[in-house]
Parts: structure tokens; sequence; C-alpha cells
């Protein structure tokens, strides 16, 4: 008999409009997974189950009378805690907001529920979002599912470690230096972050309005595409969103990558690379270029630039929209978080406009050095190994900055280059924790990065893997 | 008056932001900051006169995959 809760997103959504399973019973076996696991992993803040089965039996009503069904119809989901419906609390992981009820639904959420994909809560995430590693000093630390002393990687803790743990097809995340990205690397999962406007962020956190992105992690990279086709799209409500037509992703999943020419960067992404993600990096390339890719390394000199714009973007936004706070209830805030966004305040306005101002020139730099001649940049999503809770967390000692800022050295330029960028679980390490192989493409070319991660998936077992829990 | 660039720092938070430093570790922060601007001091000169922030919203279209 099948394990419904083993089903990926786009595979349980498959079996419902089949008529293989009922929403009901995805949605039961979901919850039993939870009740199982979950006070071990600590992924979920708000568990909606009566509204979860409610919703479940109305997709199974539709279904009974013959009405169309969405894309997504039946497959249970939850998201990041910091994606607002009207009257429902929304934390954004933190004691500032713990009451917070939003007047307005996010424009992603209204689109999955047309979808008829099934919101059962909310989930862990680190503080504003604004940690690499989803330590949360309110709702205590997610942890991984492949070992619990180690960080889920952030700041979607609560999607990457829920998605691996299977007590949900897919969830909602948000990346604005590798929040989704981290996790799912980290967790062992798909995540996708977008092209900058390529998704809605009405309704939404702000952390950053410059880099903040809105996209899935999932099992696999056919359930990426099949969301990001759902939820992509100009949205009235968010003047920034993009006008482009978005593609049907999933039908241009062929596995061909013939004629795909993949960049791997000389600098910056391997630069003090531990031992084992270089082993595994190397050894994805070889998966790609099997299944028809060549592979070139490029020189990138434009990464020293974006190196330094990235930070002083994000820091200063944050900085801004958080000072009221800062200067109210400073306390309220995790030691971390108060930490970090103080230094924002010293970054001078020039230096910020400075960096916002170059981000057009250096994203065609970069175009120029990585993407001329070729269509998909590939690194790791890490250059370490996963570390533990207690190596990177801050809160018990500062000595622990350094390392809890490098988690991320790798996804950052991602964003603020602005390009569609997905990571995909590539291996295990020698401890039996998840490594990532990250793959980048021109703006617009989210297929692009789909199609190379599935063609990926259709020869390695990594994403089908599930953590031991017990 | 304080000359090391984290004190100066605090000094200029305090001034124009109104804040005090909430913990050790906000003080711990501050002192990435001479690094921060070593790496503006290498880039002097490359931002160009007509540089502005709307150039990337450009950029994105301009770079565009083809075919999308």
């Amino acid at each position: 008999m099948t394990d419904l809760a083993a089903l990926s997103a786009t595979e349980a959504a498959d079996a419902f409009a089949k008529g293989d399973a009922t929403a009901e019973a995805l949605v039961r076996a979901s919850l039993a997974r939870i009740d199982a696991h979950d006070g071990q992993v600590n992924a979920v803040v708000r568990l909606d189950r009566e509204a979860a089965l409610e919703a479940a039996t109305a997709q199974d009503r539709a279904r009974a009378a013959g009405r169309p069904l969405g894309p997504l119809a039946g497959a249970p989901m939850m998201h990041k805690d910091m994606y607002y419906r009207a009257g429902r609390v929304s934390t954004c992981g933190s004691r500032i907001r713990g009451d917070f009820r939003p007047a307005v639904t996010a424009t992603v959420l209204d689109r999955l529920d047309a979808a008829g994909a099934i919101d059962m809560g909310t989930l862990n995430m680190a503080e504003f979002a604004q940690n690499p590693t989803g330590h949360n000093a309110h709702h205590g630390d997610c942890h991984n599912p492949w070992s619990l002393p180690y960080c889920t990687g952030g700041s979607s803790s609560g999607s990457g470690a829920g998605v691996a743990a299977r007590f949900f097809t897919a969830a909602l995340g948000s990346d604005t230096g590798g929040s989704i990205r981290l996790p799912a690397s980290i967790c062992g999962v798909t995540g996708i972050k977008g092209t900058q406007t390529r998704v809605s962020r009405a309704g939404v956190m702000p952390l950053s309005f410059s880099m903040d992105n809105v996209g899935p992690l999932a099992r696999t990279a056919r359930d990426c595409a099949r969301i990001m086709r759902v939820i992509s799209g100009h949205d009235p409500r968010d003047a920034t969103s993009a006008p482009e037509a978005v593609p049907d992703y999933e039908a241009a999943l062929t596995g061909d990558l013939r004629g795909v020419s993949v960049a791997v960067p000389r600098e910056w992404f391997l630069d003090g690379a531990d031992d084992a993600v270089v082993q595994g990096f190397e050894a994805a390339l070889e998966v790609l270029k099997a299944r028809g890719a060549t592979v070139t390394r490029v020189s990138c000199p434009s990464l020293a630039a974006i190196g330094t714009y990235v930070s002083v973007v994000s820091r200063v936004e944050a900085a801004a929209i958080h000072a009221n706070w800062m200067r109210e209830h400073p306390a309220d805030y995790a030691i971390h978080l108060s930490g970090r966004l103080y230094g924002g305040y010293a970054i001078p306005g020039h230096l910020y406009v400075e960096a916002l101002s170059r981000r057009g020139a250096l994203l065609r730099q970069f175009c120029r050095e990585a993407l001329s001649g070729h269509h998909v940049v590939a690194t790791p999503t890490l250059r370490m190994r996963v570390p533990t809770l207690a190596e990177t967390d801050i809160d018990a000692s500062p000595d622990n900055w350094a390392r809890h800022m490098a988690v991320s050295a790798n996804t950052r330029p991602f964003n603020y280059l602005g390009l569609p960028t997905i990571s995909l679980p590539c291996g295990l390490d020698d401890r039996g924790l998840p490594l990532g192989l990250q793959l980048a493409a021109r703006p617009f070319g989210e297929g692009r990065v789909l199609a190379a991660a599935d063609a990926f998936q259709r020869d390695t077992d990594w994403h089908a893997r599930m953590p031991p829990l017990a | 008056m304080a000359t090391d660039p984290t004190h100066q720092a605090e000094a200029a938070i305090r001034l124009w932001s109104g804040i005090e430093p909430p913990n050790a570790a906000a003080r711990r922060g501050l002192e990435d900051l001479p690094a921060l601007i070593a790496e503006f001091a290498a880039l002097r000169g490359t931002l160009v006169f007509e540089d502005e922030p709307s150039s990337f919203e450009a950029a994105l279209r301009e770079e565009q995959e083809p075919g999308t």
C-alpha cells in the first residue's frame, strides 16, 4: 500500500486527480506524520487541523461532482509563518508580532487556494526571516530531520525540515539571501527562488524590498515547476511584479541536456570549500555531463563587488523597517537579530544608494562573464558541510558570528543579481547530512534551472531519500 | 570624542536614529565595519555618474533568457 505522506506534491495531486487517493486521506497521512515526529523536529508553529480536513473534504466533493480540479488539488502544504491570511495570526517568527492578525491574504496564498492546494497551517522560521541557520529564540529552534543536533538552514527552517520529514508535500519559503535554497540544501529537498519580480510579494512580510523573493520548497524540480507556474505572474497588488508571461515550466521538463552549457565560476563559490562539498559538487557535474551538458570553468571578477554590495542592501533595508521596534523594545528581539539589525544603522545612505545603483551594471557584467555562451551557472549551495545548531548559535556566543554568516556566502550573490536560482540535493556527506547543488540562469530563465534540475533528478535518487527519523 | 570606528559608529547611530546598542552582540557586529569600509574604498570610482537603481530593472529585461 502506498504511503500517502511519501508522495511528492505532483504525485499527490495526480493521485487525487486520478481518483487513486482522496484529499482527506492525503491530509490525514500528513497529520499523522506531524503528530508522530514534530515533537522532535519543531517545524510547525500552527496546525489548522480541522480547517485542513474541511478544505480536503471540499476538494473531494468537487471531484465527485465532476467540477474542474486545480493543478495542486489535494496536495497538503504548510507555509512559512510570514504569508498573511486575513484574520489568522502571523508571527513572522517573532515575539513582537506574536498576536498580529493581518487584514489581507497574500496573493500567493490566494493562488495556491485557487489551485486546490490544502493549507494546513504555518511553519517555524528565523525571526523576521533574518538568519541563515533557522535559529529561533521564540518558537524554539527547528531541528534537521537528518540529524537533530544539526541546523535546518534558514530562514525558511520549518519549510525545509517539514518537506524533508514528509510532514506535507511542499511549502512556501522566502529568499532574500538564500532563505529558500539554504534549508533546501541542508534538509535535502528542492527549492527555487525566481527572478526578482517574478512572484508577487503582496501580503508577505517584508525584509528587504529590493531582494525579497517568494518561492517553494518541495521534493522535486517537477513539484517546483508546477508550483512556480501557479504562483508566478503579474499581480496588480504588487507594482514591482513582472508583466512577463509565465511559461508552462512543467511541460519543458524533457530530461534532455544536450546543447546545454554549464558554467562553473572559478572565483568565490569554492573558496575554502569543505572537501566533502567539492567532491559532491564535482560528482554532480558529471551527472549533468552524462545527460548531455558541457561544463566550462569561467572567470567572474564581478563577484567581489557583488559580495560587498549585497550585504549592504539587505542590512540597510531591514534596519529601516525595524527602526521603530529597535527604539521602542529592542529586548523583544533575539540577541542575534537585534545585533544584526544594529549594524545596518551605521552604513551611510550614499553607500546604500551606490550598492543599488551598481546592481544593473554588475548584472550585465556577470551575464557577460558567466552566461555568455552558457545557459546555466552551477555552484555548491553551501561551501561548508551542514553545521550544528550549537556551533552557529550567536545568542550563546558572539564568537559564532563568522561561522553563522558564512552559511549564506554562496547564495547571497544571486539575490543581488536577481537571477532565478534553484538548490537540489546532490549527495550526503560523510556524516549522512545532505549536500546541495545550486543552479542559476539568466533573468526569467526559471525554466532553464528547473529543466536542468529535473534532468539531474532523473539520474539520481538524492531527492527521494528519506531522513532516518525514528 | 570617541575615535575608534566602533564607538564612532555607535555615536552616529545614536545621533541619527536614536538607537542604543541592544547587547554585546550588536557591538561585536560593528567590528566588521572597518572591513566593509575597506571593501567600499576598493570600489571607489566604479559608480558611473548616470547609474541609478532603476538600471537594475532595465538590466533584468536586457539580459533576459532568450525566448521568455
